[in-house]
């Protein structure tokens, strides 16, 4: 498995995780308090730590994967993800502010826009990883 | 539009010149094994740039490493 598919596995696993623990935490989104705000600041904070840890891990256990350099079909991949992911924010975000027009608060579409970031990084990190299984 | 099929004879190149490893000839064109394992699977087609430089190290002209057939009849 090259080592930026190992990567994506791991993003992917920490957003899952970490948007998980804020869904348990957080779930009264039509009674927002001070809490929920404070709630999301800290998975952003265990996301980050996830993530650099991972990160540490994979770069200690696999060196000469880590070094070798991004190359076109890897470049290809992540423009073709990221093209995904953004049309899916795109969409998320639109569906985010139509909620407006059914009475959402505007802590809702904040936590709607925030839902639609989550689902267009997922679908970022899946769509690399079906990407490196396909080959391109 | 019609697709079209690009196949290659890297592998058997390889073999051919000293059983060169795809990390090998990865290294010397500047790709991962991943993606030279694509390229000779006929899974990803390479950059023009890509193509030349695996012809180079095999010493051939372009056409002796990778062959081109569409899959849209003759007109």
């Amino acid at each position: 498995m090259p080592f930026r598919e190992k990567s994506a596995w791991v993003t992917l696993f920490a957003i899952l995780l970490v948007f998980a623990l804020f869904v348990l935490h957080a779930p009264r989104l039509s009674h927002p308090t001070p809490g929920d705000f404070h709630a999301l600041l800290a998975c952003i904070g265990a996301f980050v730590v996830i993530e650099t840890v991972a990160f540490l891990v994979l770069r200690l256990r696999y060196p000469e994967d880590a070094r070798t350099p991004i190359d076109e079909r890897e470049q290809l991949i992540n423009l073709k993800a990221t093209r995904l992911a953004a049309r899916c924010y795109v969409v998320g975000s639109f569906l985010a502010v139509l909620t407006l027009h059914h009475g959402a608060s505007a802590n809702m579409i904040g936590y709607f826009i925030v839902l639609a970031f989550v689902i267009a990084e997922v679908v970022k990190y899946s769509a690399r990883i079906v990407y490196y299984r396909r080959g391109a | 539009m019609g697709g079209t099929i690009i196949s290659n004879r890297i592998r058997q190149l390889r073999f051919e010149n000293g059983e060169l490893t795809q990390q090998q000839l990865g290294q010397r064109i500047g790709v991962t094994r991943q993606t030279l394992n694509a390229i000779e699977l006929g899974k990803y087609s390479p950059s023009l740039e890509a193509a030349f430089r695996i012809a180079e190290v095999f010493g051939l002209p372009l056409e002796q490493v990778f062959q081109y057939k569409s899959l849209r009849g003759p007109k």
